[in-house]
């Protein structure tokens, strides 16, 4: 495992996500997603403001997910955008083989293969696997 | 630096008690880091670019010194809050305007839901609040006793 390496003064620097694989932008596409929900469900928002954590400027991250579902590309953005409709999250970490949003165990033949570039879904739910 | 687990109901089992960091962005880098290299998370560039956006959204300082970052994301194998100490102080946009020495960073795994989720902040956000946690948290000699704090203002 290399040791990662971020820009010496990241302040202002933009993320280089021109380099991150099909499956790394549909991760990210889900975490904005995700932020999303966290920022814009009253209830949610309530506990936020609770805690004295400001969200206020969701604009920001509107024009992030945009960007975001844009470098997914329109062919895993259809299978994306389904199975968020349906479960809310589209993509599932798998533990042990297990797709952990529905709890199925995978066949041994469906992870990809180390450092292929392959986006694989879940043949049970649907969803969009991140083999963790 | 590994802590090993101390009783706060989640693992805190990271803690860098002096970062390297004079900013925000690359304390946040130096953090996701280290959460990296103890095997708490995957794909750290894509964590990283996340808690960047959280921190468009909106400041996660508390005030006080202290934020509180945090990220929701299935590249986050397990519920860690990683603790970062600073002496010379960071802007972090806090509405007092002091700069931040603690910082906690709060992971979450993406299937977690958002009450689960505020619930290891808020556990954070409990043991910051007392002036006697942050003075203690900051003058705790090495990560050890770091963590005997932790375990003192958590019981
Ligand atoms: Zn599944």
């Amino acid at each position: 495992m290399g040791h990662p390496t971020y820009p010496r003064s990241a302040d202002e620097a933009p993320a280089s996500t021109e380099r991150w694989t099909p499956l790394s932008r549909i991760v990210h596409l889900n975490d904005l997603d995700l932020l999303t929900r966290e920022t814009t469900d009253p209830a949610s928002l309530a506990r936020l403001k609770k805690l004295g954590l400001a969200a206020e400027d969701t604009e920001r991250l509107k024009a992030a997910r945009a960007q975001a579902a844009q470098s997914v590309g329109a062919r895993w953005l259809v299978a994306y955008e389904r199975a968020r409709q349906r479960y809310g999250s589209a993509v599932a970490a798998v533990r042990d083989r297990v797709c952990l949003g529905c709890f199925v165990t995978l066949p041994t033949t469906a992870r990809p293969r180390s450092g292929a570039e392959t986006v694989t879904t879940c043949e049970s739910c649907g969803r969009i696997l991140f083999w963790g | 630096m590994t802590l090993g687990t101390a009783p706060i109901g989640y693992d805190l089992s990271l803690c860098i008690p002096n970062l390297k960091a004079k900013g925000k962005e690359s304390a946040l880098a130096e953090m996701v880091s280290a959460a990296h290299l103890a095997g708490a998370i995957r794909e750290p560039d894509l964590l990283l670019e996340l808690l960047r956006v959280r921190e468009r959204v909106g400041s996660t300082a508390l005030g006080k010194g202290v934020a509180i970052p945090s990220a929701r994301s299935v590249t986050v194998l397990a519920p860690r809050l990683v603790l970062g100490r600073t002496a010379r102080g960071i802007e972090w946009g806090a509405a007092d305007g002091h700069p931040v020495t603690l910082i906690f960073m709060a992971l979450a795994p993406g299937e977690w839901r958002e009450e689960a989720f505020h619930g290891l902040i808020a556990r954070a956000a409990a043991v910051a609040r007392l002036q006697r946690n942050r003075h203690r948290l900051l003058s705790a000699p090495s990560p050890e006793a770091v963590a005997e704090v932790l375990r003192g203002a958590s019981a």
